[in-house]
C-alpha cells in the first residue's frame, strides 16, 4: 500500500477497525466526478447524489433488474379493485441506523416529510400536476401502511421508485436536527452516511445490523449486503487525476468513465472496464417544426443515410449496441417487434431527398464536448450525411447552452442523451407532447400521445405490450428522430476489487469485496 | 498613512460596484441557466417556471441586482443555488484553502527565485547566467497543468512518495496536510519561479548599471557587501511589486492546480459555479477575487517604502 493511501485512510476507516476487533477494515475507494448536492433522497439532487442515497437509504418497495417493481421494506402489498387505495405490510425486523425498528408511523412520518420538502424533485408526481394525487397516508396498524390516491394511476409506484425521488426513502427523524433542517440520512441501507466532507469527500459505513434479503441482487433490491467496512467516495473532478489515482492504488473504483478512456483501459490485465447499458437514450434528435425537417420524406433520409450500428460501435469505441427502440434491450417490453429498425439504404436516398424538396439546405447538428459520444456521434452522423449528399455542419456548444437550446426547442439536429427513466413509458413521455405545450418535445403527433397517454394508465401486462408495440412501428413511421442506443455507464475498478457492477447508471457498494 | 489607505479603500468602492455589476449581468448573458441544469432532460415547462420563481431567477435583473446588492451591503452573499449552502462562509473556507496553498508556494518560490535572479545578474553572460535564464524560461513556459500532471504521474505514480488525490487540512494533521500540499505547492512554485528570476535578473541588471553600485565598489567594498547592501533593496522595488500581482492573480484561485490535485479551493468553485451557472457562488467569488486583489496590492504598496524610500504613502 502505497504511503499517500496509508495517510488518506479516514479516521472512521481506522475506528472501524478497531471495531471489528483490530483486524484491518477493507475500505473501497470511489471516485465521485463532483461533489453530491445534498444527503437528502431525492431533495436538491443530482445522479451522484442518488448514488450515494441509494445505498444508504431504501423504499417499500424498489426497481428491480428487469425495470420491475419489487418488495423492499415492504413485504407485500396489495390494490385496491378501484386502483386507489396502496396496502403495504412491512417486513418484520427492519430496522433504522439508529437502532430504531422500522413501523408503520415512520414510514408515514417519512413520507409526508418529503412531500412536503420545498426542493422535493418529484412533487408534481405525487401531488396530482404531473400524477395521481396522493390523499391520505394512514399508519392503521404497526406493520400496515395505506396509501390512498385521488384517482388510480398505473405509475404510482414505478414514480415512487425513482431514483430522481429518491426511491421514496423512508428516513428516520432523526436524519433531522433538532431546530428541524435535514442534518444526514438515517435510513435503513447497507450502508450508514457516516461523513461529508464538503468539495472533499463522502464516507459510508457498513451497517452492522443489516440483515440482507434473501437470494440474488435485483436491481436496487435483492439480497444487498456490504461487505468492505468503510466505502470512501473521493471527489475527483479530473480524469486524468482519477485514472492516475487508479493506477496508484489512491482509487479501487471509477464508475464513470469515457468510452475512449476505458478502451486505453480495456487491455490492462490490472483493471477490469465494465460496459453497463441503461434506460438512457443516445439520441440524433431533429426538430420537427424545423422548414426541412417539418418532411417525414426528409427525416427518413436522414435516418436511413446513418448506417448506425456502425456508428454507435464507433462513437462508444465498442462498448454499446444499437437500439432502434425507446424500450431499452433489458426490459420485458423490449418483444421482437422493436428489433425492427430504419436500415442503412443510401441508394434511396436521393429519391426520398427528391420528395422532400431538399435543395441543399444546411443542416446544423448541435453537440457538445462534455459527453463525448455525444460529439462523436455528431462528428460521424455529419460524415455519413455529407456522403449522402446532405449538407451537414456541426456546432459545438458548452452543455449547459445546449440544454437550454433542448430546453426551448431551437435547434435543428441535436445530438442529444437523455438519462435514464424508469419505465419505457417515461422514455416515449420525455419526447412525445404537443410542442405548444413543451418546448424540449421532440415527437409532436396526436396518435403518439394518445398511446402514451394510454400506456401510462395501463397496468403492466399483454395491454402494455400491445401499447409499446404500436408506439415503436408509428416511430418507425414517422422516424421523429433518430434513436441510437441505450445509453451505457462504463466503469473501471482495480483487479483486486471483486463483483463491482454499475447497474443502470448507479454503483451499486453492497457485495462488492476488496482482496488485496 | 491613514489618509493614504483610507482614500485607497475608498477609491476602492466604485470599483467593487462595477466588478459586481459587470460579473452580474455577464453571467446572465451566457446561455444557460441553473434552472435548466437542474432540471436537465425532465424539464418540463411548469417545473421550470415553478423552481425559476422559487430562486427569484424570474423577476427582472435589475431588481435581482438590488436585492443582491443589499444583502451584500450586509455581509449576506445570498446562498448556493446548487447546494443551499451560505455563500460568504462557503467562499470564506474555500479561500483558506488557496491561500494555505499560494501564500507557502510564493513565499518558497520567491525565496528561490530572487537570489539566483540576483546572481544570474551579478555573473551576466556566465554560464550560470545561461542556465538560469534557459532554466526560467522553460518554467515559464510550461502550463501549470502539465507540470502537475508530471508530478503527479512521477512522484505519486512510479515513485509512490506522495498521495495522488485528497486533501487534509495542515490545521488538522500537520504532517498528513502538508504531504497532501507538497506537488501542488512544487507545480505553483516551479512555474512562479520563472516569473520571478526573469524579473529579478532584470532589475538587478538595472541597478549594477548605475553610478552608486560602482561608486560602492570604489570605495573598497565587497561584492557580497554590495549585492546586499546596495543593489538588492533597489532591485527588489519591481520584483515586490510583481509579488503583489502575482498574489492577487493567485489569491483569486488556482482552479487548474487546485483541479488536477483534488484541492477544494477557491478556483475549484468558481470553476464548478460556472459550469453550474450558480448565480450567487459566482457572484460572491468574483466579489471577493476582487477586494482581495484590491487588499493584496494595497498592501504592497504600503509596504514598497520600505525597499524604495522614495517612494511617499501620503
Amino acid at each position: 500500500m502505497r504511503l499517500g493511501h496509508r495517510i488518506g485512510a479516514s479516521a472512521l476507516g481506522i475506528m472501524a477497525a478497531l471495531a471489528a476487533g483490530g483486524a484491518a477494515a477493507q475500505t473501497l475507494n470511489v471516485q465521485l466526478s463532483s461533489d453530491i448536492r445534498s444527503s437528502r433522497p431525492g431533495v436538491n439532487r443530482d445522479a451522484l447524489s442518488d448514488m450515494v442515497a441509494l445505498n444508504v437509504a431504501e423504499g417499500l418497495f424498489a426497481i428491480g433488474e428487469r425495470g420491475d417493481i419489487v418488495p423492499m421494506l415492504a413485504e407485500s402489498w396489495t390494490v385496491s379493485d378501484d386502483g386507489t387505495v396502496y396496502t403495504f405490510a412491512l417486513r418484520e425486523g427492519r430496522v433504522f441506523h439508529n437502532g430504531a425498528p422500522v413501523t408503520a408511523d415512520l414510514v408515514k412520518q417519512s413520507w409526508e416529510a418529503m412531500l412536503a420538502a420545498p426542493d422535493f424533485n418529484c412533487a408534481g408526481f405525487f401531488d396530482g400536476s404531473r400524477g395521481a394525487a396522493i390523499t391520505s397516508i394512514e399508519a392503521p396498524e404497526a406493520d400496515t401502511v395505506v396509501i390512498t390516491l385521488e384517482e388510480p394511476d398505473a405509475m404510482f409506484l414505478k414514480y415512487a421508485a425513482q431514483s430522481q425521488c429518491g426511491g421514496m426513502a423512508v428516513t428516520h427523524p432523526d436524519s433531522f436536527s433538532a431546530d428541524g433542517d435535514w442534518d444526514h440520512p438515517v435510513g435503513t441501507g447497507p450502508f450508514t452516511f457516516a461523513d461529508w466532507r464538503r468539495g472533499q469527500s463522502v464516507v459510508l459505513e457498513k451497517f452492522a445490523d443489516y440483515q440482507p434479503l434473501t437470494g440474488e441482487p435485483d436491481g436496487f433490491a435483492g439480497h444487498k449486503e456490504a461487505l468492505v467496512d468503510v466505502v470512501n467516495l473521493v471527489v475527483t473532478p479530473d480524469r486524468a487525476t482519477a485514472v492516475a489515482a487508479l493506477r496508484s492504488g489512491d482509487l479501487d473504483v471509477v464508475p464513470y468513465l469515457s468510452t475512449s478512456e476505458a478502451a486505453e483501459l480495456m487491455d490492462d490485465p490490472d483493471f477490469e472496464v465494465k460496459s453497463s447499458p441503461h434506460g438512457g437514450m443516445i439520441t440524433l434528435l431533429m426538430q420537427t417544426a424545423d422548414p426541412v425537417l417539418s418532411s417525414t420524406e426528409m427525416r427518413m433520409a436522414v435516418a436511413k443515410a446513418l448506417d448506425i450500428p456502425q456508428l454507435v460501435d464507433v462513437a462508444t469505441d465498442g462498448l454499446g449496441t444499437a437500439n432502434a427502440s425507446l424500450v431499452p434491450k433489458g426490459s420485458i417490453y423490449h418483444s421482437a417487434l422493436h428489433d425492427r429498425s430504419i436500415d442503412y439504404a443510401p441508394d434511396e436516398v436521393p429519391a426520398l431527398l427528391e420528395a422532400a424538396g431538399y435543395n441543399g439546405e444546411e443542416l446544423v447538428i448541435q453537440t457538445n464536448r462534455r459527453n463525448p459520444i455525444n460529439e462523436n456521434v455528431a462528428v460521424l452522423a455529419q460524415a455519413m450525411l455529407q456522403m449522402a449528399g446532405i449538407n451537414a455542419r456541426i456546432e459545438v456548444l458548452e452543455w449547459a447552452t445546449q440544454l437550454d437550446r433542448f430546453r426551448s426547442g431551437s435547434f435543428q439536429m441535436s445530438a442529444f442523451n437523455y438519462s435514464d427513466r424508469a419505465d419505457p413509458v417515461l422514455a416515449y413521455s420525455a419526447v412525445v407532447d404537443s410542442k405548444e405545450d413543451r418546448g424540449s418535445a421532440i415527437w409532436d403527433d396526436p396518435r403518439a400521445i394518445e398511446l402514451v397517454a394510454k400506456t401510462l394508465q395501463t397496468p403492466d401486462g399483454d395491454a402494455r405490450q400491445a401499447l409499446f408495440d404500436e408506439l415503436h412501428e408509428l416511430y418507425l413511421e414517422q422516424m421523429p428522430f433518430v434513436m441510437l442506443a441505450n445509453n451505457l455507464t462504463v466503469s473501471v475498478n482495480a483487479d483486486y476489487v471483486q463483483d463491482y457492477s454499475t447497474w443502470n447508471g448507479f454503483a451499486r457498494l453492497w457485495g462488492v469485496s476488496v482482496e488485496k | 498613512m491613514t489618509r493614504f489607505v483610507l482614500s485607497r479603500l475608498i477609491s476602492a468602492i466604485p470599483t467593487l460596484f462595477l466588478v459586481s455589476l459587470a460579473v452580474f449581468t455577464l453571467i446572465r448573458l451566457i446561455p444557460g441557466d441553473p434552472v435548466s441544469l437542474m432540471l436537465g432532460d425532465n424539464v418540463d415547462d411548469a417545473a421550470y417556471t415553478a423552481m425559476s420563481h422559487e430562486l427569484g431567477l424570474d423577476r427582472p435583473i435589475a431588481v435581482q441586482f438590488l436585492m443582491w446588492l443589499q444583502g451584500a451591503f450586509q455581509g449576506d452573499l445570498g446562498r448556493s443555488i446548487t447546494t443551499g449552502e451560505a455563500v460568504l462562509p462557503l467562499v470564506l473556507q474555500r479561500f483558506a484553502i488557496t491561500a494555505q496553498l499560494v501564500l507557502v508556494a510564493v513565499g518558497l518560490a520567491t525565496v528561490l527565485a530572487v537570489p539566483f535572479g540576483m546572481l544570474a545578474a551579478w555573473r551576466q553572460n556566465s554560464a550560470f547566467d545561461l542556465g538560469v535564464v534557459v532554466g526560467a524560461t522553460a518554467l515559464m513556459s510550461i502550463p501549470t497543468f502539465w507540470m502537475g500532471l508530471m508530478l503527479l504521474l512521477l512522484f505519486g505514480l512510479n515513485l509512490g512518495w506522495l498521495p495522488v488525490l485528497g486533501y487534509v487540512s495542515p490545521f488538522e494533521d500537520f504532517g498528513a496536510g502538508a504531504l497532501y500540499l507538497v506537488m501542488p505547492v512544487a507545480a505553483l512554485v516551479l512555474h512562479e519561479c520563472g516569473i520571478l528570476v526573469r524579473m529579478s535578473r532584470a532589475s538587478t541588471l538595472d541597478v549594477l548599471r548605475l553610478d552608486y553600485v560602482t561608486h560602492a565598489r570604489a570605495k573598497g567594498l565587497t561584492e557580497s557587501q554590495v549585492l546586499r547592501h546596495h543593489v538588492f533593496r533597489n532591485a527588489f522595488g519591481p520584483t515586490w511589486t510583481l509579488l503583489g500581482l502575482i498574489l492577487g492573480n493567485l489569491l483569486g484561485g488556482v482552479a487548474v492546480v487546485e483541479t488536477v490535485f483534488t484541492i477544494p479551493g477557491l478556483g475549484r468553485l468558481i470553476v464548478e459555479s460556472i459550469y453550474g451557472r450558480d448565480y450567487p457562488v459566482l457572484q460572491g467569488c468574483l466579489l471577493f477575487v476582487a477586494v482581495t486583489y484590491v487588499v493584496v496590492n494595497l498592501i504592497v504598496d504600503l509596504c514598497y517604502p520600505l525597499f524604495d524610500p522614495r517612494v511617499k504613502t501620503t
